[in-house]
């Protein structure tokens, strides 16, 4: 993303290739690259609490040379559901997707509860999404509310 | 306007899963359903799959199905089950749809009966996942009450003991919403009723008091649910020692309470509630004990569609 006028830059087009996501919710930049599993060895710059003229104040994470996957961009967005992925390839944005929450899912994550059946079972969790701000699921199965800092990734 | 044949093959999983006019419905089917014999379930299978220890459940699930004519098969004990052999309950359900026109579950992981109707082709009855739901002891408390004070709406309905482990205050407190029901939470700080169920307290807008002081909650009790402290959920059994008799009910206790409080109790009962008290005209949990026939017969005609020609 480029902005000209005299407001910041950050040259996001210059990545040969890579992943670039942006308007993450402020703070939530940090917890998005840890549920991602991204190549020790990459490049990865972090902004936090940048200024946005849509969201007050937002964080932008760029990873050169590694692009993510829909599953991914799928835990993302269960840390911040409003960002969009650009997707970079020889210097020019070849794709633009704003990430979304779907209000139930399958997979991406595992119930924290450590009575649930489905630690028991050979079932993906199932998940329906409670509050997107800040997110909130509960499990299809035993019911309980998980909140985010709780989210374990299998 | 609720007919029999909205109940045909469901799964009954939560509580959650009827709306106020089908609990209604359902437990003016059980009153039609106390005295009768017959052969309405004559040819039917319904399975037991009963992983965790049950007396009160299994026994009338087994005595409604018999009184209807119909068959039980099935297990008391997980170590009889191929689950010894490390079968997964989802592959035991599917066999076990071969066999069966029901299946009726009880199981120690949370969330198990959901994962078992995702598989099963028959309908699945919960009763009793973990510390989760119980809800054909819901529409048993719902019916004692019912029978006991003549009435539903606008009771004070004051719970004691484990809240937090205890199943079926899980699955009967949340269910209250339909009846404009007050609640009272009696119990020691560690066994508070969980978050979710208070928050869904608050969402539904039901009107909530938590005390350590039982005493002063029963004054104006409509009903005193007393539930057992249950050793079997406690991981340390030095917590446990100390909880365990934290609450007792006797006739002391009941002086101070209103004459006509219905007094209920899941059973089994270990020191909760004195002999003594079995004597108060109004201590109704061996009655409660007893509607769990009529209850699940009532249900089990239903969910096997057997249950029109009685209700018409």
């Amino acid at each position: 993303m480029s902005r000209g006028g005299g407001s910041p830059t950050y040259k996001v087009s210059a990545l040969p290739r890579g992943s670039v996501l942006d308007h993450l919710r402020a703070g939530t930049a940090l917890r998005a690259l840890r549920v991602l599993r991204i190549p020790a060895d990459a490049t990865v710059t972090v902004g936090v609490n940048l200024a946005s003229p849509r969201m007050g104040k937002k964080d932008i994470v760029k990873i050169e040379g590694y692009e993510l996957s829909h599953d991914e961009a799928a835990r993302v967005a269960l840390v911040s559901p409003d960002a969009t992925l650009s997707i970079i390839r020889e210097f020019k944005v070849v794709s633009k997707s704003k990430l979304s929450l779907p209000p139930s899912f399958r997979g991406l994550l595992r119930c924290p509860n450590p009575a649930c059946i489905v630690h028991q079972e050979r079932v993906p969790g199932a998940f329906a999404v409670e509050s997107r701000d800040p997110v909130t699921v509960r499990c299809e199965y035993c019911e309980r509310s998980i909140a985010e800092e709780q989210f374990e990734f299998p | 306007m609720v007919s029999p044949k909205d109940f045909v093959g469901r799964d009954v999983i939560t509580v959650g899963d009827f709306r106020r006019e089908e609990l209604l419905f359902l437990l003016d089917a059980a009153a039609r359903f106390e005295d009768l014999v017959g052969p309405l379930l004559a040819g039917r299978v319904v399975a037991t799959l009963f992983y965790e220890p049950s007396t009160r459940t299994r026994l009338s699930f087994e005595s409604a199905v018999g009184r209807l004519g119909g068959r039980a098969i099935g297990f008391a004990d997980a170590g009889v089950s191929s689950q010894a052999k490390g079968e997964t309950l989802a592959d035991t359900v599917r066999v076990v749809e071969g066999y069966s026109d029901l299946i009726l579950l009880r199981h120690s992981a949370e969330g198990a009966a959901r994962l078992a109707a995702e598989f099963a082709r028959v309908p699945v009855v919960n009763c009793g996942d973990g510390a989760h739901q119980h809800p054909t002891q819901t529409l048993v408390d719902l019916y004692t009450v019912r029978r006991e004070l003549g009435r539903l709406d606008g009771l004070h309905f004051v719970f004691v003991g484990d809240l937090r482990y205890g199943r079926t205050v899980h699955s009967l407190v949340t269910t209250l919403a339909h009846f404009q029901a007050r609640v009272t939470l009696v119990s020691p700080p560690f066994l508070r009723l969980p978050a979710e169920q208070r928050a869904a307290l608050e969402t539904l807008k039901v009107p909530v008091r938590e005390t350590h002081e039982l005493a002063e909650a029963v004054r104006d009790a409509d009903v005193l649910y007393v539930t057992r402290i249950q050793r079997e959920r406690f991981a340390d059994p030095v917590e446990f020692e100390r909880v365990k008799d934290s609450y007792r009910v006797d006739n002391e206790l009941l002086s101070r309470a209103r004459p006509e409080v219905a007094i209920l109790h899941p059973l089994p009962r270990v020191n909760e509630i004195a002999p003594e008290v079995d004597a108060h005209p109004h201590a109704a949990y061996f009655r409660q004990a007893h509607y769990g026939v009529a209850v699940r017969k009532a249900l089990l005609a239903l969910l096997l569609d057997r249950a029109t020609e009685v209700l018409r």
